[in-house]
């Protein structure tokens, strides 16, 4: 069912048993888990079902901390979210992704690599993605043109991504959600604040807004915020009506923790030998490529350099050329093309020699910072809500594990004979450098309500419930403690599914 | 090993020393050694600058004879012993990268063998 919230009458009551606010990656996978569920489910969305500037108005905000992308353009808001123009690049965390690593402060997650290996699986063919496969020994087995360089894997390894369509969750499951008689699906109506009771330890109600000054209240048994990593923070911290720092907010920690992947060119590879090695495995070409491999280190490499996680991408490119920072080349007006839904697979390089230069261009994690934080501003939105304020910040160590990190891959390339490795200059220069120009992230946000079995350390629980209120859930990467070097969709449309098998069987467990 | 064993070992690997040092002085093989692997991939003047700046940053190998002795000189052990008469360079490379034996010129983290022949190369390839 749907219903555009402009058309209600003011001041109307919405009731349902599960109420999801926001309909992008997380909102949707949650939403369809409980189609057929015997359960009203109530899916609260901003927007429309197409972009619209004056929605996108409502995410701009201030950037206060290093240089960011415009707020209002690194998200969507209608109906399928940013997957409206993600690029569907997908891999897996890291087993020790979810360790505690003693090098890496806040480090750790209260759930397992294990644990979500099966809630992986579920979310490939929401994905539309083709395979658990997920090593680069299986992937050559498929096809024998993909050859991962002869690393020693105690060092250095190929690490797997695979490449939805990309899966525009938009147009992919309208008609599942809209045609489902237990999901109520309501446009426009963007929640304005979380209503609490008066020890702040349940959730008594939304309160929910239209750009056309209508007013309508939502009360459901339980609710899950899944409208981004920065909106759901920002609604937390609006929601101060019974607590002045804003719902789930105790310990001062709703905001903090922001985490982007820093994706920078940082350096340069040329192959060896008279027959250079096969890079077909490294090789990428948008709408074609299923699979291919990034070069990166061991958890044992890490561990001994005290390096954050990371992956290089080989681009081949001569060497004269210089790789441009996200912030220059993934404009906002770039990123904007990515909205039509025809996608149009890139062209195929004619045959060539086999290209012995390559650009590397790093996905590094962020190292949690509560310091890297979200804050509410002073400027009000269209709907009387504070924006919110960008402060994005770095540490030494996300400096420094650039070139702990290069330094440790040039030399096993090198131990192989496979290429000889150049670090850019920023690279070389000491971690308390400034950031060079070419400091730039893919457009991913994590962190702000992260998750930690101890109330003092993290927003939410194992389970995504907010520590301290009874039926308030989180959805989406705001939960990641750490960010690993992966893009996020992947987990948190695994993790979401995992939320939806809690949710479930709590229901069954409640009288 | 007994003694014996041990005096012709060492013996051999004078020997070898001497006769690569011997054979080394001849210009010919110093330009042998000046062909660092680097040329296929990278062409003629980035290597010539790797070169240059391995021989600016390391005064005491500023010149044929230095380089070609430091290369020869650094073989392993293992390698003198058994004397062979011209260093497996790849294999050297290779050794350098395995035990940490490396420079970091203009941003490339190199051998420090490959940077040597770098420098060669820079003072002899005409």
């Amino acid at each position: 069912m749907h219903t555009d919230a402009r058309t209600l009458a003011n001041g109307s009551l919405i009731e349902g048993d599960l109420c999801i606010v926001g309909a992008g990656a997380a909102g949707i996978t949650l939403a369809r888990e409980w189609i057929d569920a015997g359960h009203r489910v109530l899916l609260l969305e901003g927007g429309g079902f197409d972009y619209d500037s004056r929605m996108q108005e409502l995410y701009r905000g201030e950037n206060v901390g290093l240089p960011y992308f415009p707020l209002q353009a690194a998200r969507l808001h209608y109906f399928g979210g940013t997957t409206g123009h993600w690029a569907g690049f997908c891999s897996t965390l890291d087993q020790h992704d979810f360790e505690t690593r003693d090098w890496v402060p806040h480090s750790g997650w209260p759930i397992t690599r294990a644990d979500l290996e099966p809630y992986y699986r579920r979310a490939l063919p929401i994905l539309q993605l083709g395979s658990d496969e997920w090593s680069a020994a299986g992937w050559q087995r498929r096809d024998s043109t993909l050859v991962p360089f002869p690393l020693d894997e105690s060092v250095a390894w190929t690490k797997m991504w695979q490449f939805s369509p990309p899966a525009r969750f938009g147009t992919l499951y309208r008609d599942a959600i809209v045609g489902a008689r237990d999901v109520h699906l309501y446009t426009h109506a963007n929640v304005v604040e979380i209503l609490a009771n008066e020890g702040a330890t349940a959730v008594d109600g939304l309160r929910v807004r239209t750009l056309e000054a209508k007013e309508h209240r939502v009360r459901a048994t339980r609710y899950v915020l899944a409208c981004s990593t920065i909106q759901n923070a920002r609604l937390l911290l609006a929601s101060n009506g019974r607590a002045s720092a804003g719902l789930g907010n105790a310990h001062d920690l709703v905001g903090r923790f922001f985490m982007e992947h820093l994706e920078m060119p940082s350096g340069n590879l040329a192959t060896l030998g008279r027959t250079p090695p096969s890079t077909q495995m490294y090789a990428f070409v948008f709408g074609r490529t299923k699979a291919r491999g990034e070069l990166a280190l061991s958890a044992a490499a890490q561990r001994e350099h005290r390096i954050l996680n990371a992956t290089v991408a080989l681009e081949a490119a001569p060497l004269v050329e210089q790789g441009k920072s996200t912030f220059e080349w993934a404009t906002p007006d770039v990123v904007d093309k990515m909205r039509d839904e025809r996608v149009v697979p890139e062209d195929v390089p004619a045959a060539s020699a086999v290209p012995r230069t390559f650009h590397l261009l790093t996905r590094q994690e962020q190292a949690p910072n509560p310091a890297s934080r979200i804050t509410l501003g002073t400027d009000r939105d269209a709907l009387g809500m504070r924006r919110v304020r960008l402060d994005w910040r770095l540490t030494e160590l996300d400096r420094r594990s650039f070139r702990g990190f290069y330094e440790a891959l040039g030399r096993e390339l090198g131990r192989a004979g496979i290429g000889r490795l150049q670090m850019r200059d920023w690279v070389m220069e000491p971690p308390t450098s400034p950031w060079p120009k070419s400091l730039g992230g893919g457009w991913h946000h994590m962190g702000t309500t992260r998750m930690h079995a101890d109330p003092k350390q993290g927003v939410v629980d194992a389970n995504c419930r907010v520590h301290g209120i009874a039926n308030l859930y989180v959805a989406g990467a705001a939960v990641y403690p750490t960010a690993g070097c992966v893009n996020p969709t992947l987990t948190l449309v695994a993790l979401t599914i995992r939320l939806a098998d809690h949710l479930r069987s709590w229901e069954q467990r409640a009288p | 090993m007994n003694r014996r064993s041990f005096i012709r070992v060492v013996g051999m690997t004078t020997l070898g020393v001497a006769s690569a040092g011997c054979a080394g002085r001849s210009p010919s093989d110093a330009r042998a050694l000046a062909r660092p692997e680097l040329l296929v991939a990278l062409g003629d003047a980035p290597v010539r600058a790797i070169g240059a700046r391995y021989r600016a940053l390391t005064p005491a190998e500023r010149d044929v004879d230095a380089l070609r002795d430091a290369i020869v000189g650094s073989r392993s052990l293992r390698a003198r012993l058994v004397g062979a008469a011209s260093p497996p360079i790849a294999e050297m490379v290779r050794d350098d990268f395995e035990h940490g034996r490396m420079v970091l010129i203009d941003g490339w983290l190199l051998s420090v063998t490959e940077a040597r022949q770098c420098a060669l190369y820079s003072l002899l390839a005409a």
